[in-house]
């Protein structure tokens, strides 16, 4: 049922609109609004429109005429259904359109997440809600729902929330979240699937470590983290506050996609699709900020006081350091805790700068046991200052399929790399020429007759530890699913004969020998895997 | 990558400028035999060439094979980055390099 009610008061003609409005009764509301907004030609026009659930384009059609007459017009209290019209229709451009908040309550709901920036609540078997920790988080919001989107073109899977809602004074969005579960209660309640948790936990990471961001559209984490070297210099000794602000200066630019926040609570799993939320903290920048991020979650917070982890992500210490070294050994690619340890150490530099700062911003050398706290990551940070040099390492990976049109694909991914850790021209051009060796051999015999895929991942790392060369070390690893095949097996050419004895194949992989410092053949899980290893 | 070819009586004069690499090799090599009838002398100036891999040394080494039964091939203008892969692969001994 369709009632209006209207007046003219303080100057402003303020009408009240419910029920449905669409072409069976336009004509008559039309005539009624008109009729009201006409008494008094001048004014703004407010309407309400708490009691209204429906407009159908005939409806539009009247907001537009009145729009005409008076320029000055607001609605308030739009509730979603019909906001969603107006937004659709380019309304919310034209006039000034004021949402109306449902209100909804938490109490009793199951807390399912935690982030930086707020709490996630359970409402009901289909909906979660995020009360943001800031009270006028409207900004916050509006924020996160448009990093959510950005993700989400760019191929990460996430919830995006189709509704902000007033939960006592703060405000909260809700997203659609079918029978989740996170990470955390997985860990939690079924132990063994720790190795499944850790395949898809680290393969999502790899897939947002490869997003590249269009220029600007996330904040840059460097610039975050040069913040926090210049607070650390006031705190530090002057030469490890020198040493830490030059390090996190040192580490380029990169317009990779982090997630920031990037813990098991934060990853849930609807049906058999894992999603990532809390996505307010995304930005771009080098992936070794984002492992500092996870050092801290799983033990960095820990460190001092060991049940924390359990309160914050729901499994004990113990559980959470076997993650954290299974997630390294399969983001790194490798099982040489040599090297594992190597990139862990920069992550924890990262992520000791990140905690000590937050606790001292929250008073905590002012209560003993924090001082404490604060005292265990400072004399640890400080150790690892003395013994590393770089910040920086490089991993990309790529997986195309095993066919020769293929190789300008490969070969640009590497010689990006290359480039960007200032390896030496001419080492490139060697560097690349194994590369094709190598890609060109699994093209050409592989997947014989057939097609398949291969996987090609260079890493760059410093070699920074104390007192060893300096200098770097590229590692670059192809993988395929073809034929079992062992190409350092195969006899080295004699280089010494003539011409007319020389045959003509068997060259590629006797220069990749020549070329690289070392080259390993394994055959693991199906996959023929070269790994070839050179230093400069 | 680029060829430019020269026949002067039975002397081909090949220049090639660019990479040598698995996508350009068949070109190169169908380039230099097409003109190879009753050719004597084939040189092929390497000036233009940076990057050479084991596809286009499959070329130089079939070519000098050709030649060998029907005269003489020489190669100029070598760069260093690209000598140092004959130098691995014997290609320095095979191959007449000016």
């Amino acid at each position: 049922m369709n009632e209006i009610t209207g007046k003219v008061e303080n100057g402003r003609i303020l009408i009240n609109l419910s029920g449905r409005i669409d072409s069976g009764n336009a004509a008559d509301i039309e005539h009624e609004i008109m009729e009201i907004a006409q008494s008094a030609p001048a004014d703004p026009v407010e309407i309400d429109a708490q009691e209204l659930e429906y407009v159908s384009s005939a409806g539009l059609r009247i907001l537009l005429r009145v729009k005409k007459a008076h320029a000055d017009m607001t609605i308030r209290n739009v509730n979603s259904e019909v906001y969603e019209i107006l937004d659709m229709t380019g309304f919310t451009q034209m006039m000034n359109v004021e949402k109306a908040y449902r209100m909804v309550s938490v109490d009793g709901c199951e807390v399912i997440g935690q982030g930086a920036n707020g709490t996630i609540y359970r409402i009901d078997q289909d909906n979660v809600v995020k009360v943001y920790n800031n009270a006028d988080a409207l900004e916050d919001i509006q924020h996160e729902r448009e990093v959510a989107r950005l993700a989400l073109v760019l191929g990460i899977p996430t919830a995006i929330s189709y509704d902000v809602v007033r939960v006592g004074d703060s405000y909260g969005s809700v997203f659609e979240l079918l029978n989740a579960r996170s990470f955390s209660k997985i860990l939690a309640q079924e132990p063994d699937q720790l190795d499944w948790c850790v395949r898809e936990y680290v393969d999502l990471l790899k897939k947002i470590h490869s997003t590249e961001v269009p220029d600007g559209d996330l904040p840059d984490m460097r610039q975050t983290a040069i913040s926090w070297a210049e607070f650390m210099k006031e705190y530090l000794p002057a030469a490890e506050g020198d040493k830490l602000f030059k390090l996190i200066s040192a580490i380029p630019r990169d317009d990779h996609m982090i997630h920031g926040d990037y813990h098991t609570k934060n990853l849930e799993l609807t049906g058999d699709e894992v999603l990532l939320i809390d996505m307010d903290t995304l930005a771009v920048g080098h992936p070794v900020f984002e492992l500092g991020s996870m050092y801290n979650a799983f033990i960095g917070f820990s460190e001092y006081d060991h049940s924390i982890v359990k309160n914050f992500l729901g499994f004990d210490l113990e559980t959470a350091k076997v993650f954290w070294r299974k997630t390294l050994q399969r983001y790194l690619d490798t099982t040489d805790e040599e090297r594992i340890k190597k990139i862990e150490d920069k992550a924890r530099i990262v992520g000791y700068t990140r905690l000590i700062r937050r606790s001292i911003r929250r008073g905590g050398l002012e209560d003993s046991e924090k001082k404490a706290e604060i005292d265990l990551w400072t004399s640890n940070l400080i150790e690892l200052l003395h013994q590393i040099d770089s910040l920086v390492f490089t991993v990309r990976e790529i997986e195309v399929d095993a066919l020769k049109d293929n190789l300008n694909t490969v070969t640009q991914c590497v010689e990006s790399t290359l480039e960007s850790a200032d390896c030496p021209m001419k080492l490139q051009m060697q560097i690349l020429l194994a590369v094709e060796e190598i890609f060109v051999n699994i093209a050409n015999y592989a997947y014989e007759p057939g097609t398949g895929k291969a996987q090609m991942r260079i890493d760059v790392v410093d070699q920074d530890e104390q007192g060893g060369p300096q200098g770097k070390t590229v590692t670059i690893t192809f993988k395929d699913q073809g034929m079992k095949y062992n190409p350092l097996a195969k006899e080295d050419p004699d280089v010494t004969l003539p011409a007319v004895k020389r045959k003509v194949g068997g060259l590629g992989v006797f220069l990749v020998k020549n070329i690289m410092d070392d080259v390993q053949y394994e055959y693991v899980n199906n996959s023929n895997i070269l790994t070839m290893i050179k230093h400069f | 990558m680029k060829v430019d070819k020269q026949l002067a009586g039975t002397q081909l004069d090949v220049a090639v400028t660019g990479r040598v690499d698995t996508t350009t090799a068949p070109q190169l090599e169908e380039e230099i035999k097409a003109s190879l009838d009753g050719v004597t002398v084939l040189k092929i100036d390497f000036a233009g060439v940076e990057y050479i891999s084991s596809a286009g040394l499959r070329v130089l080494l079939s070519c000098q094979k050709i030649m060998n039964s029907q005269g003489s091939m020489v190669m100029t203008g070598v760069r260093e980055s690209v000598m140092e892969i004959f130098e691995v692969t014997g290609f320095s001994d095979i191959l007449t390099i000016q």
